[in-house]
């Protein structure tokens, strides 16, 4: 088979993503930043990839996650990686902090849709640097935001109520873990690319720590599942 | 006399293991007038000597700023430093636009001396002239390196490059113990302390000739204005550094 773009040698613009990652929630917290994201990666409307780690550790005190096109998330993960690696090259002991990689990022994004060929991706940096916290959400354009909570995909139209009213940014680790899961729990219900099995980690003073994957609490045993109550209606 | 058979271009040996274009590089280093730099636990003060090509003419400057972190001071041939001193202020540009935080200082003395041992090792090639007294601060701390047309760098405490720099060394070396500690004020007048042993007699420290910049870790790099240097040269009346060692 020949292809179109191998004839005139043009170059392909990523037009739409193919393998997805849903939504991302970060919270920053007293003492620290976490981020929870599900474990599905969609192949469109199908839930092919169960059980996916979709949060990186970048360095001992980063962080990064992202919603969007998956195969890009994988090569963010290798560019940032290739930063930390430059300190070995350079053997002086100097290490990013969290906002230079949030920051190359938007760099690095905003370059691509310069080419109008973009890095499909909402990017979430997270991390801990000299006692101060740190979030910020680079988006698909390379707009930079530095935030104290942050959501991306569908988590931005459901769940910002939920954290508006149950969390602020001087809570504590288990109250921000409870919104997180929460959120998530509503994003299962409603979001039909979303999953009930979910994933946090946080960053704080003694680094990072990704947590196991968990279910989301949902109930469905409402009577009028197990019921049929409405269906009395129609045969009657 | 065997000297000028090895001596014609960088990509040539001599028996006992030199590279003398790369010698007789340095030696240009040291034809240059002297500027100094030194260290405490909070800032970086360089000083050094202006020379007037004649009369008529202004003095030459040896500082410049890299960027708001970090500055140099030159000795040697002054067109050899501008090619160095624009190639740090476009990577310390750059690094500011890709990471928005600043250059690394150590960082960017290992791109130059790496640019530096390029010109070492090539037939059409030739060493820069001039070293460079690197002062900087970042999260790794104070620093001041020193450059050499060699592409060798070091770290200092304090150091001293140019004509007649030995006999300021030999101020530091008496005295460098006290430069941790040391309040802004003393550093400045240390480092004039030591210049001053550095020039002829005929000659005098005055507004004029005298160059003194400095850094901090909450103080951009400036330098100091006409007024402030002529009250400092007048301080170097009363000034001891023995003075300092009874404050401790």
């Amino acid at each position: 088979m020949i292809f179109n773009s191998e004839i005139s040698g043009q170059q392909q613009h990523t037009t739409s993503p193919v393998v997805t990652g849903g939504s991302v929630i970060a919270l920053v917290y007293n003492g620290g930043v976490i981020v929870g994201t599900d474990t599905l990666c969609s192949y469109g409307s199908m839930a092919a990839f169960k059980n996916v780690q979709k949060i990186a550790q970048i360095s001992k005190n980063t962080i990064y996650a992202s919603s969007g096109e998956f195969s890009d998330f994988q090569q963010v993960v290798k560019e940032l990686a290739k930063i930390d690696r430059s300190a070995l090259q350079y053997d002086d002991g100097v290490h990013p902090s969290p906002k230079d990689y949030g920051n190359f990022l938007a760099r690095l994004s905003y370059k691509k849709r310069c080419k109008i060929n973009p890095l499909y991706l909402q990017n979430v940096v997270a991390g801990f640097h000299n006692g101060e916290r740190y979030l910020a959400l680079v988006d698909i354009y390379g707009t930079y935001l530095e935030s104290n909570f942050i959501t991306t995909g569908f988590a931005s139209y459901f769940c910002k109520a939920i954290i508006s009213n149950y969390w602020n940014e001087n809570c504590t680790l288990d109250q921000a873990k409870q919104v997180i899961r929460e959120c998530f729990k509503v994003l299962f219900c409603r979001d039909c690319r979303a999953h009930d099995v979910i994933q946090l980690a946080y960053v704080d003073e003694q680094g990072t720590h990704i947590e196991e994957q968990e279910r989301v609490d949902t109930k469905w045993d409402f009577n009028g599942f197990k019921f049929r109550a409405n269906e009395k209606l129609h045969t009657q | 006399m065997l000297k000028h058979l090895y001596d014609t271009d960088c990509v040539t040996w001599s028996p006992q293991g030199k590279l003398f274009q790369v010698e007789y590089a340095m030696e240009a280093v040291k034809q240059g007038s002297i500027c100094l730099g030194l260290k405490s636990n909070e800032n970086v003060v360089l000083c050094s000597l202006k020379r007037q090509p004649s009369e008529l003419a202004g003095y030459q400057e040896k500082q410049f700023k890299i960027d708001d972190h970090m500055a140099i001071a030159i000795a040697g041939l002054t067109a050899d430093a501008r090619v160095l001193c624009k190639y740090m202020r476009t990577e310390c540009l750059e690094y500011k636009y890709t990471y928005e935080s600043h250059h690394p200082v150590g960082r960017l003395v290992f791109k130059v001396a790496e640019k530096s041992q390029h010109k070492t090792q090539s037939g059409a090639k030739r060493p820069y002239g001039v070293g460079l007294l690197v002062a900087g601060i970042d999260p790794n701390g104070v620093h001041l390196f020193e450059t050499c047309p060699s592409g060798n760098y070091y770290e200092y405490k304090c150091q001293a490059i140019g004509s007649r720099s030995q006999a300021a060394r030999t101020y530091f070396e008496s005295w460098f113990h006290l430069f941790e500690k040391s309040t802004l004020e003393q550093l400045i007048l240390h480092g004039l302390s030591a210049i001053k042993k550095a020039i002829m007699e005929d000659e005098e420290l005055n507004e004029k000739n005298v160059e003194v910049g400095i850094l901090g870790k909450n103080l951009k790099f400036t330098h100091l204005n006409a007024q402030e240097l002529k009250d400092y040269i007048a301080k170097l009346e009363t000034f001891s550094p023995n003075s300092q060692i009874q404050q401790e």
